[in-house]
């Protein structure tokens, strides 16, 4: 009898929707799982035999070098800027988080137009010095070219989450260190590295799952990884089975990845912590170590954020003319309108799903959180020729419907936008539904009981009180998404409708065709509104958490 | 009697131990009741149980004789027409106190509902605050305001959690008066949960102790001082 008391509770709107968003949200991976196991055609084997251990190693290399380098630079400009006070620290605590403003695929042309043979450098040193310097050493178009790139525009993740950490979690304990005398060195390798261990494996793994995710750069820079690989097989070859191979084989290394971070972790996770502990008082530098400090952090922004950014100013400035057109004003108008549906969207069943999630407990709301979480890890390309079948499979579908009301078979869903945006959601429902589960977490469970003591439903409480008290979540939420489906490039490409182009796309478009001046408009558009857009969404969030 | 609370038991799937054991009270019209125990006790989760934001795992609740819970009915919080005033309050920040207090009622036109409310800003002496935010009220005041909006809708029964843990020292002993005061006029049934014996000894008619989710000894307020409870309090040991 209790048990079906228990079922009569649990059984509301809300098991229902989340559930029915899970089953989305789980449907690639399970097509990908199902065509993993299938038979395999000759091409597989070819892909097998001649190209997957090249495609690994290059994989690997490009995390393993990319996390060391940005655990360097992310965890030492983090204690710098937290630990210490030294000439514009306030400035470049903030413009340090920029860089997360440019897509390394941007970064990588940028990169290449300044340093290739008629670049600002080359022709500099040539008109102005008559130095003529053998090319090889201005080639970045390499893995350590590759390396440089995800490391510039991506430690920006490890930079936030350590100094977050740092800011909150260790006040006491790293002034207990210099009480007891360690000195500057001492302290960041016997006390702070260790204590920030949880903060850098989390870290590390968003910065690996990035360059999992990334085909801009890689296929810029003529890097084989599983992402080209899959680009290659399906776009090029028309094999959506070797496709789905090697998306199964990314999911076994992505599976391996996140099995790696929860080992390494153990029990701890670390955390954007709200509490309000007493944040560390930062030590005044003085003579030289001030002015390294300011240089150290100032030569990462440089290359993090103000040469690209020049740069792309510059050749806007060139090429203005003939971009910006009415075609240029489409695209803008384009990207934001999927951007916006698509954030709109995510937070709607983000808000639904966490809230389900915090009222009913239990081994199911559970597993619903941990799914809708590792969407994230599911990378772009894998997602894209998942939805890519599905709704083909619709479209077959729907056609077969037609013709046996002998109407003309229309293609409905392989041509629209619907099928962009699904993708969207499902790639991107995790940086939502994260921003939003914070928020509830933040205000608690009280007022929702207080609501539903009062007599008032759980679906009207949910309009009444948590909605109006979720405000900030859930607009932080929304930017959070629109930027990062505003840069958004693999999906994006695998999926655009034809004759549909995004910021993003277009961008790529030019730069791949050798029009990397002509890339720079549409670049900057999505740099400057992510940048305005991170820089205040950072500022908000540091100052919700008494910072 | 108006409360009827039988052999209720709460038990975590995962734990071996119940966090209410067997727990039985019942409560007449109109009285108040303190149940005092330590953190831990299970005092929280029996209001939670009372209230409906848990279930049982077995026992039953009925309220004027009607069963709110038992093996074959789970009545949901909502229909229980239970208030309960949370330790923090949780006053809805985005609502004026008037917005507050006139959340929970229903099937009342709208001068009805403004009629309660003025009765209730009147009972808690706070008519003038009507148009502030929760946080433009002191702690004393945000406490009255969730006292009123907690009687608006007349529940049959009214818990408190740990009422007066968020209020300065000389605060607690204004409210506590005041609240006794408004409960008998009111005649509303009401059950405290808190660890103060001082609580308990100012606001209950009956005080019923709490030991790891059992029902100790039931005393009147005044046989506190000499009970062995606060003997085992003021030597350090744990009841």
């Amino acid at each position: 009898m209790r048990l079906i008391q228990q079922a009569k509770q649990k059984l509301n709107i809300w098991v229902l929707l989340s559930s029915v968003f899970i089953l989305i949200i789980l449907l690639p991976t399970m097509l990908v799982a199902k065509h993993f196991f299938a038979e395999p055609n000759e091409n597989w084997l070819h892909i097998k035999e001649y190209l997957l251990l090249d495609i690994l190693s290059n994989t690997l290399v490009l995390i393993i070098l990319t996390g060391v380098l940005t655990t360097i630079i992310g965890v030492s400009l983090a204690w710098v800027v937290t630990a210490y006070q030294f000439p514009l620290r306030n400035f470049l605590k903030w413009a340090l988080i920029l860089p997360l403003a440019i897509p390394p695929f941007i970064g990588a042309y940028t990169y290449q137009g300044i340093l290739d043979y008629t670049g600002i450098i080359q022709s500099t040193l040539r008109n102005a010095f008559d130095i003529h310097v053998d090319q090889k050493y201005f080639d970045i178009m390499n893995i350590g070219g590759a390396v440089f790139i995800f490391t510039m525009f991506l430690f920006p993740y490890m930079y936030v989450i350590t100094r977050s950490f740092l800011a909150n979690q260790s006040a006491s304990i790293i002034e207990n260190a210099r009480i007891l005398g360690g000195g500057s060195v001492g302290t960041f390798f016997r006390i702070v590295l260790p204590i920030s261990r949880t903060a850098i494996i989390g870290g590390v793994s968003i910065i690996a799952l990035e360059v999992i995710n990334d085909y801009g750069v890689v296929k810029y820079f003529g890097i084989q990884t599983f992402i080209t690989a899959i680009f290659q097989t399906w776009s090029g070859m028309s094999d959506l089975e070797s496709a789905f191979k090697l998306a199964g084989t990314l999911m076994v290394v992505v599976i391996l990845l996140l099995l790696f971070e929860k080992f390494a972790r153990g029990r701890k996770r670390y955390s954007y912590s709200s509490t309000k502990i007493k944040p560390i008082t930062p030590k005044r530098l003085t003579g030289y170590k001030a002015t390294m400090a300011t240089t150290y952090c100032l030569a990462v922004f440089s290359f993090a954020f103000m040469i690209p950014f020049i740069q792309l100013v510059l050749w806007t400035f060139m090429t203005y003319e003939k971009i910006v057109t009415v075609e240029f004003f489409a695209l803008i108008k384009n990207s934001f309108f999927v951007a916006a549906i698509s954030s709109i969207l995510i937070v709607i069943v983000a808000v639904i799903i966490s809230n389900y999630t915090r009222i009913y407990q239990g081994i199911y709301t559970k597993v619903i959180a941990k799914i809708t979480v590792l969407g994230y890890s599911i990378p772009g390309a894998v997602i894209a020729i998942s939805v890519i079948t599905i709704f083909v499979g619709l479209d077959k579908y729907l056609m077969s419907i037609f013709s046996y009301f002998q109407m003309d078979p229309i293609i409905v869903f392989r041509t629209s936008i619907v099928m962009l945006i699904t993708a969207y959601v499902i790639r991107f429902l995790t940086v939502g539904y994260n921003s939003i589960e914070a928020g509830f977490e933040k205000i608690g469970n009280s007022f929702t009981e207080a609501s539903r003591s009062l007599g008032v439903s759980t679906v009207k409480t949910f309009f009444k009180v948590d909605i109006p008290m979720l405000k900030g979540a859930i607009f932080g939420g929304f930017i959070l998404v629109f930027i990062d489906i505003l840069k958004e490039l693999p999906l994006t490409m695998l999926l655009q409708p034809f004759n549909f182009f995004t910021l993003a796309t277009k961008a790529f478009r030019y730069a791949n065709d050798e029009m990397v001046n002509e890339a720079a408009s549409a670049s900057l558009i999505i740099i400057l509104i992510s940048g305005i857009c991170i820089f205040f969404f950072h500022k908000i969030s540091e100052k919700g958490s008494g910072q | 009697m108006f409360v009827q609370i039988k052999n209720l038991k709460y038990q975590y799937s995962k734990s071996a131990k119940a966090v209410i054991d067997n727990f039985s009270l019942s409560i007449k019209k109109g009285e108040i009741v303190s149940i005092l125990g330590e953190s831990g006790s299970g005092k929280s989760t029996l209001l939670r149980l009372l209230v409906g934001l848990e279930m049982p795992s077995s026992g039953s609740i009925s309220i004027n004789e009607n069963i709110i819970v038992d093996r074959h009915h789970f009545v949901q919080p909502e229909k229980r027409g239970i208030g309960i005033v949370f330790q923090d309050y949780a006053l809805f920040p985005h609502m004026t106190v008037t917005k507050n207090i006139k959340y929970g009622l229903k099937k009342m036109s709208k001068m009805e509902k403004q009629k309660r409310v003025d009765e209730m800003l009147s009972l808690i002496s706070l008519t003038e605050y009507q148009n502030r935010y929760p946080y433009e009220l002191s702690g004393g005041q945000q406490q009255r305001v969730a006292l009123a909006r907690a009687l608006a809708p007349a529940p049959s029964l009214l818990l408190f959690d740990e009422p007066f843990s968020n209020l300065d020292a000389h605060l607690q002993i204004k409210i506590r008066s005041e609240l006794r005061e408004i409960l008998k006029h009111t005649n509303t049934t009401s059950i405290f949960v808190t660890h103060d014996q001082t609580d308990a000894v100012a606001l209950a008619d009956r005080i019923i102790l709490l030991e790891n989710g059992i029902v100790g000894n039931e005393l009147l307020p005044s046989e506190l001082e000499s009970s062995n409870y606060m003997l085992k309090y003021r030597t350090g040991l744990r009841i």
